[in-house]
């Protein structure tokens, strides 16, 4: 009786499960699940988004042709430099930052703050403020010059492909320092004081402390932020398309993201363009497995 | 043994005070362009490009303002812009905190068959650059008549996957022992969510709200192609009317983006503790 | 008292024929342009007096940034959700016809009694990128070509006299606009000139034309002809740009955006009749002035051909998609619109190519009329192709790459060549 009575719980519990999931299924499924698999579909055809004629199936095409366009490897090429040369430093600048403010005892929140507020602003105001800031008569130039001494230089910001590449690093780094550093601090905050305190009573210093105490047990965060921004910065476009459509060369910066917008809005290449996506896909998916795989298994014991 | 006191106590002095150096050179690196912004605003366009630039202007110019309330054809339209901007955004970050919780409830608390595959399939969908899906996207809006409606650039972003996430790995540390407590009282499984795990979700749900209010604050893409009436356009579209074809007027363009800002500012100096705090949210919940 | 079943039959289906025949003949046509202040004023005028006139026809006018239409246009017309009526420049136009996704004229509906009968009304050749199998699918908002805009001010300024030392060949053009650049180091604060980047079609290819190259063969199944030819241009902006002279870079701000301030930072500018409006509007001192003057587009010294700025035009084209009889009214409210030429032309200084028009004599006494006339005699329509837009884009990135990252020329033109050799081969 007892056991009939556990099973229908069970039942209603599981019924239960479903009612509170399926508003939101149900929008995926319209807005996310369709619109995937529609864009799945279309990259095996190469339909023209102007031509009212039906498309012609073409198979894998899309995809060998990417494999084999020096284009599309050259927009790897550019999300992978645009990646690697934002998320190293903002990793580094935002745990040397996060623990300077935890070693300090006043204005700690004031400095979170401040190091935040970019993130405030929106892209477009971001892009906005920085184009002029990189317009060879800007801030930029000014600041560079004052610094070194030097009159008149111009470090071309927005037209060489270093300069350029370096430029659009410079906007998504100031965007998401802050972002980073409160997530490091409130990392080192959950590490107990009483670890620190253990250590430089056994005679360990500042530096020490930190390299054999605090980082090991931040690394779990700092794996999950790593992650967290490796992705953001695959998906960047914003600051690219800003950037292209004020005038900047496009070659330098024609990430992924941007390469897919042009292809279908500007080429009308519908099947080229998604299957550009799934592949981003793909490459998106295995990170992001891997961060869930991270923050499953990590386990951080204060003990 | 003073000696050595003294020297590791120099040390340890300018240790600290290259620290404070350094905080304060970054926050001064990173607040500069915002102030660049906000002096550039009340200067004439042809103040802005100077060089040296003139930090500090004589005199505040509203012209810039008064322009760019006006818009370029001079209706006004900003007003309506930023109400839009602001129902759009408020209604998506209402409506996803909903969603978002009912579903991460579901999946945090309740065993079903198929759970974890749900989970992730909307996880999944986290992985998608909304470049690639865009013109599919596009058309199930047209499909549905949403084009040039408030529906259309609201509805597509209720599927939050990251807020599932969120509230789930928030949800699953909710003590167990409360909910059935509350069963065993007699109480319905929606009153439990809404009289119980709700209220209790502040934190989460504050996060939540602040993070889809902002992405869709930001948001320029979509809007670019649902919008086609000067009347619906939101603040991004609003903006870029300013780096149009024919003329440039770098004043009254920052003059939009201080006005386009401050929504965003002001919330964050109100609710600060959320954003500043709030992130420590996801690196503390654990899988 | 209750109604006899087929009494209540007979009224509702009368109520329904009633407003069923009210509703069918209620047309709503939606017209999508680009922003332009003063052709929006004369515009919302024309939607009144036609609305007045025909009472069961609304119409809504749409406008968005002219760099933003051309994707909306695209994703309007991919998701089948694209306005009745609207304009785009000609190359962006193409592809539309191409794909009959535009209706033809409706001749009899405006007027006319057919193809023939509606181009004699215009300038020959107006209507022949426009012309798909003998059919008209476009009628001309502007035809427009660019000449050179000098500030007399900036020459002076420089010691040189605007009416003699202007640049008559592009090697000049250097030379002048280097006596006319300013500079704070390296750091550009007056230009003598800046290109019209990034519409490389209309101002660059006729570059490479005087020298005799092309950019298709003429059978259409090659890439890039006369590979000097493009080399000598791709050569002269690499010496235009940062690694050059350092004469100006497309990240500085247009010269067009900022040519009416007359605020001593910009001697030319490339651009067209209509620039001369919006002196008006915007500096009514300088307009008057007459501190401003136009020049030809300049030749190379040792050009084969003397071949303008190319011309492009906008024309008003109709949704094919939409239902006959809203179509009829698109193009009638479209004849309506444009039977305003002088107003179009005072108001918004654009000149749609109406032989009615150009045989005013009035039209040949405005400002500088017959430079734009000249140039354009000697220019042609700008380079058409289904894959136009592609095109430019990797002209754009060429120009780019030799300009501003210091590639080689053959370099960028070998890449150049590639793509473009791509698709037309169509390989997928």
């Amino acid at each position: 009786m007892r056991h009939k009575r556990g099973f229908s719980m069970e039942r209603k519990k599981a019924r239960w499960g479903w009612v509170f999931v399926t508003p939101s299924l149900i929008l995926f499924a319209a807005f996310s699940f369709y619109p995937i698999i529609n864009a799945f579909y279309e990259s095996f055809f190469n339909r023209n988004l102007l031509s009212l004629r039906p498309p012609s199936f073409v198979g894998w095409n899309n995809y060998t042709y990417l494999f084999r366009s020096k284009e599309f490897w050259l927009s790897v090429q550019n999300t992978l430099i645009f990646t690697g040369g934002t998320f190293l430093p903002l990793l580094v600048f935002s745990l040397i930052l996060a623990v300077f403010i935890m070693s300090i005892s006043r204005f700690r929140r004031f400095f979170q703050m401040a190091f935040y507020s970019p993130a405030v602003l929106s892209s477009v105001v971001a892009a906005m403020i920085w184009l002029l800031i990189f317009d060879p008569r800007g801030l930029a130039n000014q600041g560079m010059n004052s610094l070194l001494g030097t009159a008149g230089v111009n470090y071309n910001w927005l037209s060489t492909t270093t300069m350029l590449r370096l430029s659009t690093i410079i906007v998504y780094f100031w965007k998401y320092i802050g972002y980073f550093t409160v997530l490091f601090v409130s990392g080192l905050g959950s590490i107990p004081d009483t670890l620190g305190e253990a250590a430089l009573i056994d005679g360990a210093n500042r530096w020490t402390m930190f390299w054999y105490v605090t980082f090991p047990l931040l690394k779990p965060t700092t794996l999950l932020v790593s992650i967290m921004t490796m992705i953001q910065c695959l998906k960047t476009f914003s600051t690219q398309y800003m950037f292209t459509s004020a005038g900047a060369p496009t070659r330098p910066i024609n990430v992924i993201t941007l390469s897919i917008y042009n292809t279908a809005i500007k080429d009308y290449r519908i099947g080229r363009a998604t299957a550009m996506s799934i592949l981003l896909f793909i490459v998106m998916f295995a990170f992001t497995w891997l961060q869930l795989k991270v923050s499953r298994t990590e386990d951080v014991s204060h003990m | 043994m003073n000696a050595n006191k003294t020297r590791a106590w120099y040390l340890e002095k300018t240790f600290t005070a290259l620290m404070w150096l350094f905080l304060a050179g970054a926050c001064l690196a990173v607040i500069i362009p915002l102030a660049f912004m906000f002096t550039a605003s009340a200067m004439p366009a042809r103040d802005i490009l100077k060089m040296p630039y003139p930090w500090i202007p004589d005199g505040i110019y509203w012209q810039n303002f008064w322009n760019a309330l006006r818009g370029p054809e001079g209706t006004f339209i900003f007003a309506r812009n930023a109400f839009n901007s602001l129902l759009v955004s408020g209604t998506v970050a209402f409506f996803t905190v909903i969603f978002s919780s009912l579903a991460g409830y579901g999946l945090a608390k309740f065993k079903f068959k198929g759970r974890n595959l749900v989970f992730m399939l909307i996880m999944a969908t986290m992985m998608i650059p909304f470049e690639a899906i865009m013109i599919p996207l596009y058309m199930v809006a047209m499909r549905m008549g949403l084009q040039d409606t408030y529906a259309g650039l609201i509805l597509p972003f209720l599927a939050n996957a990251f807020g599932v996430f969120l509230m789930r790995q928030y949800l699953i540390t909710f003590p167990d022992e409360i909910l059935d407590a509350a069963r065993i009282d007699g109480a319905s499984e929606p009153r439990i969510f809404g009289s119980i795990v709700m209220p209790s979700s502040g934190p989460a749900i504050a996060t939540l709200a602040i993070l889809a209010f902002r992405s869709q604050w930001d948001s320029l893409l979509w809007p670019l192609l649902v919008v086609q009436s000067d009347e619906m356009k939101t603040i991004p579209l609003y903006i870029t009317k300013f780096m149009a074809e024919t003329h440039s007027d770098e004043g009254i363009m920052m003059a939009v983006a201080v006005m386009a800002s401050i929504p965003m500012i002001v919330l964050f100096l109100t609710l600060s503790k959320y954003f500043v705090n709030t992130e420590g949210l996801t690196s503390a919940t654990k899988g | 008292m209750i109604l006899k079943k087929p009494v209540l039959l007979l009224i509702v289906l009368s109520l329904f024929l009633v407003t069923s025949a009210v509703g069918a003949q209620t047309i709503e046509l939606t017209y999508w342009t680009h922003t332009d202040d003063n052709r929006t004023v004369i515009e919302n005028r024309y939607i009144e007096e036609f609305q007045k006139m025909y009472p069961n026809v609304t119409i809504k006018r749409v406008v968005n940034e002219a760099s933003k239409m051309g994707d909306l246009m695209l994703t309007a017309f991919s998701a089948n959700n694209a306005p009745d009526i609207f304009n785009l420049p000609i190359e962006q136009e193409y592809g539309y016809m191409m794909h009959h996704r535009v209706a033809p004229v409706n001749y009899a509906a405006i007027g006319y009694k057919d193809a023939a009968d509606l181009a004699s009304q215009y300038m020959p050749g107006t209507f022949d990128t426009v012309t798909m199998d003998g059919e008209i699918y476009g009628l001309p908002l502007e035809l427009t070509n660019w000449s050179i805009y000098i500030n007399k001010n900036v020459f002076r300024d420089a010691g040189l006299d605007p009416e003699k030392d202007y640049p008559k060949t592009w090697e000049e053009m250097i030379e002048v606009a280097d006596k006319l650049t300013l500079r704070n180091g390296e750091i550009i604060t007056r230009r003598g000139f800046d290109f019209r980047y990034p519409y490389y079609l209309v101002a660059m290819l006729p570059m490479v034309e005087q020298l005799g190259g092309q950019l298709i063969s003429d059978d259409g199944k090659t890439a890039i002809v006369n590979d000097d030819a493009w080399i000598q241009v791709l050569e002269w902006f690499r010496t235009w740009g940062p690694h050059g002279r350092n004469l100006g870079s497309p990240t500085y701000t247009a010269a067009r955006k900022i040519f009416n301030m007359d605020n001593n930072d910009i001697g030319m500018a490339l651009t067209g009749f209509y620039q001369q409006g919006r002196i008006r509007v915007d500096n009514p001192e300088f307009y008057e002035s007459g501190e401003w003057m136009v020049v030809p587009f300049p030749v190379f010294e040792n050009a084969v051909n003397n071949v303008g700025c190319s011309y492009y035009g906008h024309f008003m084209m109709v949704n094919a998609q939409a239902s006959s009889e809203k179509q009829e009214w698109a193009w009638k409210f479209i004849a309506y619109m444009l039977d305003h030429p002088w107003e179009y032309l005072e108001t918004v200084n654009i000149i749609q190519p109406r032989q009615d028009l150009l045989d005013d004599p009035r039209y040949m006494e405005l400002p500088y009329m017959n430079v734009f006339m000249d140039d354009m005699a000697r220019s042609h329509m700008v380079f058409l192709h289904e894959n136009g837009f592609q095109f430019e884009r990797f002209i754009k990135e060429a120009v780019e790459s030799v300009m501003l990252s210091n590639m080689p020329s053959e370099e960028a033109l070998d890449i150049l060549r590639e793509r473009i050799q791509e698709v037309l081969d169509d390989s997928y």
